[in-house]
């Protein structure tokens, strides 16, 4: 899921714990072979699995080809389509949309789950393990257990409240059932921006916070100013990352609503497996997935800018 | 693959067999490989129906016994549609298949997936209205019907389920008329009883009612003269908004009788209610038979077509082939491939199958089926008084059963029929600018 490239990127920064140290001062001459065979496979493997298909994906996206059978040069006809269909224009309202809210979401509650976790409290190891659990699971059958949740317990337990108003269906609702996606994705995606978050905490000497507190410093005051910026490049990270994997969304959808009810809730991903697998489109949706793989690029690429911009440097 | 026409695409094979790795990759169960040391020939057998897999392997074993040096691998998948194009995407077209005779197929006829078996003895023996449906969704030659890509083995009629335990119970006889049918469904609300059981949550089940009323209610050829218009469909002569407001109209007054959590019920759901009687109807075909009484062995069920208007002579039943048989255009065991195809078109077979899945023979002077759920069906079907499922004539690239979801849970026809006017022509501008020739 983590892509190595936009990791490699953000250099300038203490690196985490987790990293191996580089060897960069040593010259190519000294380097021992050993380390050509740990990367060369590597580089193959990705090029071979990865990047070939991305090419061939491109190739196809000037055809009419539709998986099958014969196929024709179209020029850039999928591409001046694409920009009249309004439900891929739709599909790309919701995945935006969905996006930004999740990691918002996911970044807020995973720094404040990771404060406490990181904090001296009881049962700390346990509470650790527990929050990583979700991660842990496949998204698809957290997908279908929520939706038997969506379906039949909360409805039940709402009805048993008697607030007979909040006992529908949430997926069953064109209007909301990207609000039921959201709190699945949210439920699976924290746990693994906890455990960044607590690596970045951990990173930060108790000195700074003893001579915050001598200083009189509130615990607000104490995260404003000490934790938050250190732990910003965790920080950029964890919205990088988690944006970039929200705009793929894809599991969770067909798990919970399949895009429906209607068209209401179809991603982007979820338009191009349907147009180019299951509609005989493939040529058309290709066109799509590369529009797609540059939207993608450029907003990461931007986001990672505005924010390393704004964390706080040792340099 | 090899004595083909499509010489076009030769030098991209391998491009494209990289392309869908990835897919490919979750598939890779699917394929069957031969033994050649053992001298069996393994023939790979795409079978499309996860409710008919004991009855195939049923078949196979039968077969197999008869036939020593054949041995049939039976694969099943939850989403054929998509399991068959994501095998041809990598050339893996299985040796024998059965599908669903719908638009997909007609897509994969056209494209020439399937061998032609016109010159079969076997084809002969099958009843040319049934197959005619066949024809009609497309064949491999460009120059009409002297193909046959695909026979007939099982065929199902879309009406009306009914429940006639509950029916007795309330006074209420089986409706031939449109407004016979509203008021059943009335009496049954005043009673307490929930007309139809209606499974939303599955975007598709809302079609089956839609064909039926869409079906009846169309003008004659509406579909040829849809299509002859391309993208302009909303300056030509036809349109779903000018033609189909009575029925989108129809398919909203039935889903209001619906029970209250329908939205987010499935089919499986819809099934087992429907088998515990809790509801007197159900929206669904003679396909869901062995499914509801999977549920429930006793459930009482009957069956009756579509009253769409006020004349009763004017019903008919909704019919398609439920199970098509094909064989992969480049099978290496064409002579094996064909015993076995012949094997399944035997009448025991195909009528073995139609009274354990409760459908209809498609062979000529087959008799009738028995089975008393399908009583109200049956003289239709026999009397030829049927019609083909109009979603087959619908590209699957139009998102129809989405559509017909978000009809039914928001009741706005106008919508609808606009949006469903709109996604047509968008993809009949993507299909004219590509795909000349098709």
């Amino acid at each position: 899921m983590t892509s190595p490239t936009s990791v490699r990127t953000s250099k300038h920064r203490p690196e985490p714990a987790v990293s191996a140290p580089a060897s960069a001062r040593s010259s190519f001459a000294r380097t021992p072979r050993t380390f050509y065979w740990m990367v060369v496979p590597a580089v193959v493997i990705f090029f071979g699995l990865h990047t070939v298909p991305v090419l061939s994906g491109m190739f196809f996206s000037l055809t009419n080809y539709a998986g099958y059978g014969t196929w024709d040069f179209v020029g850039l006809s999928n591409y001046v389509n694409l920009f009249q269909d309004d439900r891929v224009l739709n599909s790309y309202g919701f995945t935006f949309g969905f996006a930004i809210v999740s990691t918002v979401l996911v970044n807020v509650i995973a720094l404040a789950i990771a404060l406490g976790l990181n904090s001296k409290i009881k049962f700390q190891a346990a509470f650790r393990g527990v929050f990583f659990i979700p991660y842990v699971l496949a998204i698809l059958i957290i997908g279908y257990v929520f939706n038997y949740l969506f379906a039949n317990s909360f409805p039940a337990i709402f009805t048993a409240l008697g607030m007979p108003g909040l006992a529908t269906n949430l997926l069953a609702s064109p209007d909301w059932a990207w609000v039921g996606i959201v709190i699945t994705t949210v439920w699976q995606a924290a746990a693994f921006n906890v455990i960044l978050y607590l690596a970045g905490l951990q990173t930060i000497s108790a000195d700074l916070y003893e001579a915050a507190s001598i200083d009189g410093a509130s615990g607000w005051r104490r995260f404003r100013s000490i934790t938050f910026p250190l732990i910003g490049a965790y920080f950029t990270i964890n919205m990088v990352l988690s944006f970039k994997s929200f705009l793929q969304v894809f599991d969770q959808i067909v798990a919970l609503t399949a895009g429906g009810p209607g068209t209401s809730t179809e991603s982007i991903a979820l338009v191009i497996f349907r147009g180019g697998f299951q509609g005989g489109e493939y040529g058309y949706q290709m066109a799509n997935a590369v529009i797609y793989l540059f939207v993608i690029i450029i907003v990461s690429f931007v986001q990672l800018r505005f924010l390393q911009r704004r964390e706080a440097s040792f340099s | 693959m090899r004595n083909t026409n499509r010489t076009g695409l030769r030098p991209s094979r391998r491009i494209r067999a990289t392309a869908v790795v990835v897919a490919a990759a979750t598939l890779v169960g699917l394929s069957g490989c031969s033994a050649p040391d053992t001298g069996i020939v393994t023939l790979n057998f795409f079978q499309f129906k996860p409710e008919a897999v004991t009855e195939f392997a049923s078949i196979i074993t039968d077969f197999e016994a008869e036939n020593p040096g054949i041995r049939v691998i039976q694969n099943s998948v939850p989403d054929p549609d998509t399991a068959i194009r994501t095998l041809l995407v990598k050339d893996k077209v299985p040796d024998v298949l059965t599908l669903n005779a719908n638009g997909n197929y007609g897509e994969l006829a056209r494209a020439c997936i399937f061998a032609n078996l016109a010159a079969t003895p076997v084809a002969t023996t099958v009843n040319p209205a049934v197959q005619n449906i066949v024809q009609a969704l497309g064949t491999c030659a460009s120059d009409g019907s002297k193909e046959v890509n695909a026979l007939p083995f099982a065929s199902n009629a879309s009406g009306i389920l009914y429940n006639p335990t509950i029916f007795a119970q309330n006074g209420v006889t089986v409706p031939a008329t449109w407004t016979e049918l509203v008021a059943a469904a009335e009496k049954f609300k005043a009673n307490g009883v929930s007309p139809f059981f209606c499974t939303l949550k599955d975007a598709w089940t809302a079609s089956p009612a839609f064909v039926n009323l869409g079906g009846t209610l169309m003008p004659e050829g509406f579909f040829d003269a849809l299509r002859s218009e391309g993208a302009n469909v909303s300056s030509g002569t036809v349109s779903f908004q000018k033609d189909f407001a009575t029925a989108a109209q129809k398919e909203v007054d039935l889903f209001r009788y619906c029970q209250d959590n329908f939205a987010s019920r499935d089919y499986n759901a819809g099934n087992k209610a429907f088998a515990n009687g809790e509801s007197a109807m159900y929206l669904q075909g003679s396909y869901a038979i062995p499914a509801i009484r999977a549920n429930n062995p006793q459930a009482s069920i009957g069956s009756f077509p579509y009253p769409v208007t006020d004349d009763p002579d004017a019903r008919v039943v909704v019919s398609g082939v439920d199970v098509g048989i094909a064989i992969g255009r480049n099978t290496a065991h064409p002579a094996e491939a064909q015993k076995f195809v012949d094997y399944l078109m035997s009448p025991a077979v195909v009528t073995g199958y139609s009274q354990a899945q409760s459908t209809f023979s498609p062979l000529a002077n087959a008799t009738p089926n028995t089975d008393t759920a399908l009583a109200g069906l049956e003289p239709y079907f026999t009397a030829g008084k049927i019609v083909g499922f109009i979603d087959h004539q619908i590209p699957a690239a139009v998102p129809l059963v989405n559509l017909l979801q978000s009809l039914v849970i928001s009741g706005d026809a106008g919508t609808f029929l606009s949006d469903l006017d709109s996604e047509w022509s968008k993809v009949a501008a993507r299909t004219t600018t590509q795909r000349q020739g098709k």
